[in-house]
């Protein structure tokens, strides 16, 4: 897989956006603008997908973390809004010595990854006994083969249909038990972010518990007896 | 004194003719560089992935605040899903094995990761009504 002209451009720009987003994420002081840095960060990554020719994961991608995840972080964050951060009172970071030990994890964690795509990405080459050249051309011809679409400038790949039937025949148990999962997500966040009024409504609080509690709110009683 | 014993070796080792100096090499290095960037491949789909990696793994060490820790892991799944979608397209060029399943394994840390956000901020809610906090080196207690 190699890609050329326009493509390499737009890799370096998509590539680059992700990474400098990512970084400010990171970094920002306002939880708000780092959620908006990690969106532009995903977009990013998600351009990336459609370079690699993976259009129905970089839609999925758009959809649901974007459009779903970021938002519930979002609303998050406005739920626990802390001032104090925004303001540049309070200290965003860990103690310097935590920090210090961490990026120095970090970049031996980098050097040693670099390092290692550097040796081993010829030895994949030689391995599969082919070179960047030789799979540039094998993917040029499989391109010339695929049907143009509408605009006569693109062609339309089968990817996203391959996905589909394989996520049906050979990942459909996988995929039934992630739909259990995120059922039990679902039931957990409901759960956990309960209030205590509703969770005594709900009769789901412990009878000690509730003694105490109601000593120190006595509304709740009201709600206690109504259910 | 300094002159010879600094200076005059530090310049022959800059701009030494043919292949020794340490500035051809560093101009070969660059051309080199250059060449591979005009092509970007499998390498450097795991390079950016490795970075953001790194970035992320930096966040989740280093920030205070539990909300941005957890776009730390954000960042961390999304490099990952970045490695899978670039190897299924690399094993799509070499006509090796089934080349998808990179990419339906990419599908399912979508939803892991979704699920994970879901449940890990309904915790972030239900602790800021008991702290009153989101800074992580504040809620050390498991039990309070």
């Amino acid at each position: 897989m190699t890609l050329s002209g326009y493509e390499a451009l737009f890799f370096w720009i998509f590539g680059l956006a992700a990474i400098f987003a990512g970084l400010l994420t990171v970094m920002a002081r306002n939880a708000v603008h780092s959620a908006l840095f990690l969106i532009s960060s995903l977009v990013s990554v998600a351009a990336l997908f459609v370079l690699a020719g993976a259009e129905f994961i970089a839609g999925v991608q758009i959809l649901v973390y974007v459009g779903g995840v970021m938002v519930l972080f979002l609303f998050v964050i406005m739920l626990v809004n802390v001032g104090a951060e925004e303001k540049g009172r309070d200290e965003i970071f860990n103690k310097q010595k935590q920090v210090t030990a961490s990026l120095i994890f970090c970049f031996l964690l980098v050097a040693g990854v670099l390092y290692a795509v550097s040796k081993a990405y010829p030895a994949l080459l030689a391995n599969a006994n082919t070179t960047s050249e030789a799979l540039a051309a094998q993917q040029a011809s499989r391109g010339k083969s695929l049907e143009t679409g509408a605009t006569g400038t693109s062609r339309i790949t089968l990817d996203t249909e391959l996905v589909g039937s394989s996520l049906y025949r050979y990942a459909s148990l996988p995929f039934e038990i992630a739909s259990v999962l995120l059922l039990v997500a679902i039931i957990g966040s409901v759960m956990l972010a309960r209030t205590l009024k509703q969770e005594v409504s709900a009769d789901d609080v412990d009878p000690e518990v509730l003694q105490e509690e109601i000593a120190a709110n006595p509304e709740l009683e009201k709600l206690e007896s109504r259910s | 004194m300094i002159m010879q014993s600094v200076i005059i070796p530090a310049l022959t080792f800059l701009f030494q003719d043919g292949s020794g100096g340490f500035l051809s090499w560093l101009w070969e290095w660059a051309i080199r560089a250059w060449d591979s960037a005009k092509q970007p491949d499998l390498s450097k789909f795991l390079v950016i992935g490795a970075l953001l990696f790194i970035i992320g793994v930096a966040g989740v060490l280093t920030r205070r605040n539990i909300i941005v820790i957890f776009m730390s892991i954000e960042l961390i799944l999304n490099a990952a899903n970045l490695n899978f979608v670039a190897f299924s397209r690399y094993l799509q060029a070499t006509n090796s094995v089934d080349a998808v399943a990179g990419q339906l394994f990419a599908v399912f840390v979508i939803v892991v990761a979704a699920a994970e956000a879901a449940i890990g901020l309904g915790i972030v809610i239900a602790l800021y009504r008991n702290k009153e906090t989101i800074w992580v080196d504040e809620i050390d207690l498991l039990k309070w």
